[in-house]
Formats: C-alpha cells, structure tokens, sequence
C-alpha cells in the first residue's frame, strides 16, 4: 500500500488566508515515483516549524502545528489518497453508510496497536467523540462540527457505529479526519491538562520522542507500526520563528524542508549554491484570498456598484507586483483545483472606464462637485478594514486606495488587530475587509454563502439569494458527486454575477526540499514525507 | 526616621498602588473587544458561530475558562488567588501559568542582566569621558558615533548580522536561532557553556548598543552639572589630583539620574523584548507576553502584568533607597 495523504482535519476549513502558508505543514501525500531503485532505510528529515504548538492533544489543540507534528503520530479512522482525493480507510478497514445517510458504521482494522503495545479498540474512537462533545472539554473548536452527531456506540471490540440527526454529504469526512486517541491513557486524570497532550502517543509510523520547549520537537520511526513502515528514521522540527532566520538555517545545511515565501523564492534561493542544494517547488492547497463588500452599507447594495469596484481592482498587477506571480486569479469559493470549481468562468477585467461608467448607470455621480461620489446625500466614502501588520494587507489597502480616488471613491485604511478585526466581522460593523478563506478539499458553502448565516453566521458581508440558498441546501442532501459538482458550478455562476466579494488569487504554497532525498512527489494537496528515502552514500545522520 | 520605619512604611504603601493597578490592568484586559472562547471556537470554523448550538458551545467554553461570572466576582477570585501565588491555568494549553512563566524567565533574565551590565560598563565611562573632555574632538565623535548606533532599528540589525553572520550565503560565524545547539546535552559542560554563550552573542548585541546613547547622555549631562558645582572647585583649589576629583568627589554623586533608571531595569527584564526574541527564537518571556496578548489569553496576560507591576514598585524602593547612599544629602525624612 503506498501512504497516502492524511486527511486535514475539520480544523482545516479554519478562517484566515493567513495561515495558508503553514498548510503544506501537514504531511501530505505521495505520486507513483518514476524511481525504480528500492528504498533504503535510515537518515533523518528536519523540518521547519516557525512556531511552536500550544499543546499535541489533537482534542484541544486549535493551531496548525500541532497538526504538522501529530499528522505523524496520531491516525484517523480514514484518509485521503494523495491522488484522487478519495476518502479511503485507515485505521478503518470497512465503512458503511446507511440508505437515510443517518449512521455511519465502521469496522476497525484488526491487530493496530497503540504506540505502548496496547491494542487498539472501538472504545479508543467512542472515547475520542465522547470528548469533543464533553463540556468540560476545551474543543470548541471542534464541538460545532459534531452538533447534529446523535450518538458513537461501540457494537463490539471492533465495531463504531456513529448517528447523525441530519443527513450531510460532510459527515463522513468529519468522523474519518478525526485523529483518534488512546483511551487508556487520557481517561486518567483531567482531559485538558493531561500529560498525554505534550508526550502524544498516537497508532502512526512515529513515535514522539521529546519536546525542548521553544527548541525543537523529535519523532522516531515507530518500529511496531501496524502498516508499511516509513524509510527516514527520524523527523526533527526545529522551532524557528524568524523566517530569515530559518533561511540561513537551511542554507548553512541544518535543516531539510522549510516553506518559502515568493520574496525568499524569488530573490534568496537563486543561487547556484542553493539550486545544488536544494530542489523547489509549488503546489496550490485549498483557499482563496478575497474583498468582502458590507452590503448592508448603501455603496455596496447594488451588484453593479460590486461589480464595478471588482473592476477597478487591477488583479494581474497585484500578483505579479504584490505575489510574484505565485498564484492565480480565481472567479469563485471553491478550491481553483477541485472539480467545484468552473473555470470557464472568466474573470471580471481591470477596466477602469466600465468601472465608471457602471458607477454611473448605477447613480453614483459627483452631484456637489467636491470630487466624492454621492447618491442621496450619501458621499462614496468608506473604510477598508485589514488585518495589521500582514503585509499583503497593507500594500493591497494602499494599491485600491489610489486606484479608487480615481474615480472618485474615498477610501480610508483602517488596520486592526486580529482579536479585534475578528469581532468587527462579527458585529459587522466594518464597510470593507480583505482576507482568506482556507477550504476543506470538499467545501460546503453554507457556512459563507447561505442567507441563515447573515445576522450571526460567517455570512458577514450579507449575502443574500434565494437561488444560492436552495442550491446550497440541495447540494448539502446530494451525495452523488456529479451532481453535486453540476449544482456548485451554478452556484459558482451566481456568485460571479452578483459579487458579494471581489475574489482575489490562490495563492501557491513554496517548498524547499534537500536534494538527498528520494521518491519526493508533488501531489494536489502537497509533499507525503513518509515515503521519501535516502540513498545509504547520502544519508547525514545516523 | 530610620531605615526600618521608612522600609516598613514604604511596603505598606506598595498594598493599596498594587491593587490600584492591578484593578485597572483587570479591567482593561477584560474589556478589551475579542472574546477567548469565541476565538476559540473560531479557530476551527467560524462558519457556524451565531446558531444556537454555536452560542451554547461559546456559553460552555467560557463556564469552563471561568468568564461566565460577573466581572466583579472574577476579579475577586483573581485577587485571591494571586494573594497565594496561584496565577490559573493557561486557557491556550491549560498548564499552569506559573510553570509558563518560569521555563521561560531565566533565559529573558539573562539576556537582560547581561546586556544591561554591558550598556552601563560602557557607557557610563563614556559619558564621563564625554563630560570631562566637553566639547573636545573625542566628545563630539562618541556622541555621533553614539547616536547612530541609537538610530539604527534594533531589527535591522539583527536581520543584517543574521544575514551576513549566521551562516546562508556569507559568514558562518554565529548560531541565529535559540540559546544551544543540537545534540549538546551529551557534551562537557565547559562545551556547552560555551555553545551557549556563542548563541547569546547576537541577541546581547541587538539589545545592547542603542542603550549606549541614552545611558552615556544622561551620565555625561549629570557629570557636567556636578563638575560645576562648588565643592568640585573647592576640591580642585585644595589641589587634590583631578582623578580622584572626579572619579571619589564627582562621579559617586552623578549617578544619582542612573539610579533612578534602574528602578525600571527590574520589570524591563520580566518583560522581555518582543521583537529580538521572536527574530533569534529565544523562548523567553517577551514572546510569551506577546503571544497571549494576541489571544486573548487572561490568565497569562494578567500574570504578566501582575509581577511586572509589583517588580516596578519594587524597583522604585530601590532606588530610593539607593539614593541615601549615594548622596548624603537625601534622607529618608522627605
């Protein structure tokens, strides 16, 4: 069996583009190597982590680091493969779903132990549920996946039977990209302080072996491991939270992975020394950056005033100025790669002049002659809100700041703190933002797009269509693939027309990766470092 | 009045300033905007905030970090508590916020002690220098060279030394991240030692140099104002050696402005700074601070400021009582 990609967990839908860079840190999965020579065992991989996580209780753990570190200990009852995407079994080795889409019954793999000898058991996966719904449990995070999840039963030692009050094509996904964890050990003493959180012993082919607070975190190869064992004997993170810091760190030959950032891509790595080195590359994860427009404010109401500022947004200079051209312009929510997205949806162009003459049709002149726009008394003035200190953010917010005083908008920049930035969406009490959106491989757009999420929902910008609405809900009902695709591309259709946001790029995620291993693939979602080897002439450590 | 009277009425005094900021500091923490439960939750999704099942899990998670109380109840339990030492519990990895503070203390600690008895063992000659050699060459090019040191950002620098120094594409002179390397536990300790002083090399200089200027300014405009003053004449008319003017007479009395300055080193050093930690990964207490400002997490941001407010009244008394020793003139009567 080749390994395939660990399936993101449900924290991977999590909000902020921000942190879609630190994706790639999950380890993900494996293409066919065109490497016919057999892999040798031994050697280490050491790997960037530019900041350390909170705890390594994948139950209270909200920080993607975490999931980087214990993508390698603990498994889930499914996975996804590195090629198709498809769901498929793991520490599961059957699944059924019943007719209505209400119960979910798997059947355990037989002879998986814990990383202690201990076996693994139905009880281990009821307990894991048991705790994300447990109110002294600190899973918010978590909690609000699982609301419509009845009940978890173990049938018999190796038989979970799950039970939803609502059918959703999602389900399956959320059960099976739930990293179980080991009763035995978690049962004694208190859940949220328990030891187990920062000595994490999971069913995975690593074994956790240290964590020097602030320094590093070092896995061993789990000898016992119930499938195919991995090559690296171990994998090392190095906790370093200055970017340029890690960069020399690479290059001065102490690290192996490390993810890069288009300035570092562009200008730092071109070396001769570091292409000998090192090989780079990309791969797009699931996300999107975008401007959500308020509509509740009266500038934003209108689609074709949307529309119109969509189209003063110069997009192909943003990348290639702001990005470097690491990314693509897309046109919709869903992920630029998955089937969900059309891309025979063309892009709104930068056209100034339309932009205007919209702006026009629309009612939006400069009736006082003060050079502002107005419609009713109410002069086009608005704030942008952005996150501060994210530097895209703020070079965006400067770009659209001049391009709109062209045409007569007045725009200022209003940056706020992220806790405080997070509650200004809330109370939606902003007139502009930019952000991201990072996604699940299958995204369900009823969290964003339907109209029951406008007043308290994520719905923040007020989008509100009756047809999106009952799209959004038939295809939450659909399980047949197809189908589903045919109605998310109508949908992707209508958001296009009515433009809630003026949707950005995706970006590319960067990667840097020592010459010396082998079998490295690129797949959809990224690098599998569990199938790389090092030849035995090549290998650093032992 | 003596010394004990005064020692005893100055640590009464501490009680009532203590809880004053500590009230104040409660109270802005708390009604800060953003909520730690909420920005929990949102962690994972914030799609599904606002439902009713949403709202009940926020209500759950705040009963569980204990903010389902009223503000003045909290701030009860809070004083309390803190009363016996007991800062809570982290609501980011639910440890004890005492074990976060100190894991992380002593490296903080060090790095400050060291560079600021590094910035007064260089400047405070230095600004003697300046002042007994007014307006001369020497005076003139220190202060410059001072103040270009002073105007270079401390982050600039340290990008450039890491650059240049630590390795990549130039030198490989210097470790840029962390305080030991690799693999030194089974070293000697002379080797580690020294492994561990190689990695404080960079980090003590980005803190130190730009506090030069200021801390030789200020010892150079003290010593000028003493070095006018009548008893210097007199000392220099009795025909006493200029070096034991200034060094015995002049100097023990111009350092009263530094001592003041010292009263405020204490909370600095609990404090930590941000930015070098966070460039050179030094797991100290200014990222600690920093990152549980960003979220939201109460216990630790309390705690923090807890110890520093109480370090900073400490520091003041210190420094008082350092200046009757310096200078003969103040008592402890005023």
């Amino acid at each position: 069996m080749s390994r395939t990609h660990r399936l993101s967990s449900p924290k991977g839908s999590l909000l902020a583009g921000l942190l879609l860079a630190l994706f790639l840190a999950i380890p993900t999965g494996a293409w066919a190597a065109g490497d016919a020579a057999a892999p040798e065992t031994g050697d280490w991989l050491i790997r960037h982590l530019s900041a350390e996580p909170a705890t390594l209780n994948p139950v209270t753990a909200t920080d993607v680091y975490e999931g980087s570190v214990n993508g390698y200990i603990y498994e889930s009852l499914l996975e996804r493969d590195n090629r198709t995407l498809d769901l498929v079994p793991l520490l599961a080795e059957t699944f059924e779903i019943s007719p209505d889409r209400l119960s979910y019954l798997f059947t355990l793999r037989d002879g998986v132990t814990w990383q202690n000898g201990q076996p693994l058991t139905s009880g281990d996966v009821t307990y894991t549920f048991d705790r994300i719904v447990d109110p002294g449990v600190d899973s918010p995070h978590l909690k609000s996946y699982f609301k419509d999840l009845v009940k978890v039963e173990a049938l018999d030692g190796r038989t979970v039977r799950f039970t939803f009050s609502k059918p959703y094509f999602k389900s399956l996904e959320m059960i099976g990209g739930q990293s179980i964890i080991p009763k035995h050990l978690f049962s004694k003493g208190d859940f949220n302080t328990h030891p187990t959180g920062r000595a994490p012993l999971g069913t995975g082919p690593y074994r956790f072996v240290k964590w020097d607070t602030g320094k590093e975190i070092v896995l061993e190869k789990n000898d016992a491991y119930w499938g195919e064992k991995p090559n690296l004997g171990r994998i090392v993170f190095k906790i370093i939270t200055d970017d340029n810091a890690a960069l020399n760190v690479l290059k001065s030959g102490e690290m192996d992975l490390m993810a890069l950032n288009p300035i570092q891509w562009v200008r730092q790595t071109e070396t001769r020394k570091f292409k000998r080195m090192f090989d780079k590359h990309k791969y797009y994860l699931p996300g999107y950056r975008y401007i959500g427009w308020n509509s509740r404010r009266p500038f934003f109401e209108d689609r074709m005033v949307r529309r119109a500022l969509t189209m003063l947004v110069d997009r192909e200079a943003i990348l290639e100025n702001l990005l470097f051209g690491f990314g693509n312009i897309v046109t919709g929510s869903f992920f630029y790669e998955g089937p969900d997205y059309d891309k025979a949806i063309e892009p709104w162009p930068y056209d100034p002049k339309a932009a205007a003459a919209l702006l026009d049709e629309a009612g939006w002149v400069d009736t006082d002659d003060d050079g502002v726009r107005d419609k009713d008394g109410v002069p086009f003035r608005f704030e942008f809100s952005i996150v501060s200190g994210v530097q895209f953010h703020e070079q965006l917010s400067t770009v659209l700041k001049e391009e709109f005083s062209k045409v007569g908008i007045e725009m200022t920049i209003r940056p706020l703190e992220w806790a405080l930035f997070t509650q200004v969406l809330d109370d939606r009490t902003y007139d502009a933002v930019t952000l991201g959106w990072s996604l699940p491989v299958e995204a369900d757009p009823y969290q964003v797009w339907h109209s029951s999420q406008v007043e308290s929902g994520s719905n923040h910008v007020g989008f509100s269509n009756r047809e999106a609405d009952r799209i959004i809900e038939e295809a939450r009902v659909t399980f047949d693939k197809e189908a589903r695709v045919k109605l998310y591309r109508r949908f992707h259709r209508i958001l296009h027309e009515e433009q809630p946001y003026t949707f950005l790029f995706v970006g590319e995620s960067l990667v840097a990766i020592d010459r010396r291993f082998e079998n490295v693939n690129i797949y959809p979602l990224g690098i599998d470092t569990t199938e790389w080897w090092v030849p035995a002439r090549n290998q650093r450590f032992k | 009045m003596n010394l004990r009277e005064y020692l005893i009425r100055r640590l009464l005094l501490i009680i009532p300033t203590f809880l004053g900021i500590t009230l104040i500091t409660f109270l802005v923490i708390q009604l800060a905007p953003g909520d730690p439960a909420a920005m929990k939750l949102r962690m994972g999704d914030q799609g599904m905030m606002g439902d009713e099942v949403t709202l009940q899990i926020v209500e759950q998670t705040k009963k569980l970090y204990g903010l389902d109380k009223p503000i003045w109840t909290r701030y009860g339990i809070w004083i309390k508590r803190i009363v016996t030492l007991d800062f809570g519990t982290s609501y980011k990895d639910h440890r004890p916020v005492f074990d976060k503070i100190a894991e992380r203390l002593p490296v903080t600690v060090e790095l400050n002690l060291i560079s600021i008895f590094l910035v007064y063992l260089i400047a405070i000659p230095i600004g003697v220098f300046s002042a007994v050699k007014q307006g001369t060459m020497g005076d003139r090019m220190s202060t410059i060279a001072l103040f270009i040191l002073y105007s270079l950002p401390n982050f600039w620098v340290a990008a450039l030394l890491i650059m240049f120094l630590g390795g990549g594409d130039f030198l490989d002179w210097f470790p840029v991240y962390g305080i030991t390397s690799t693999g030194m536990e089974s070293q000697p300790f002379l080797a580690r030692l020294f492994d561990h002083f190689w990695h404080l090399v960079l980090p003590v200089f980005c803190l130190t140099y730009g506090g030069f200027a200021a801390l030789s300014r200020y010892q150079r405009a003290s010593m000028l104002e003493v070095i006018r003053q009548d008893y210097i004449r007199t000392a220099r008319a009795k025909g006493l050696p200029e070096k034991l003017v200034i060094f015995k007479h002049a100097m023990r009395n111009s350092l009263i402005p530094i001592i003041t300055l010292m009263g405020y080193l204490l909370p600095a050093m609990f404090g930590g700074s941000v930015i070098i930690e966070s460039i050179f990964s030094i797991p100290g207490m200014g990222q600690l601070g920093f990152e549980a400002v960003l979220s939201r997490d109460y216990p630790v941001v309390l705690a923090i400021a807890t110890i520093s407010a109480f370090l900073t009244l400490f520091g003041i008394l210190v420094s008082d009582l350092l200046y009757v020793w310096v200078d003969p003139r103040i008592s402890y009567e005023s």
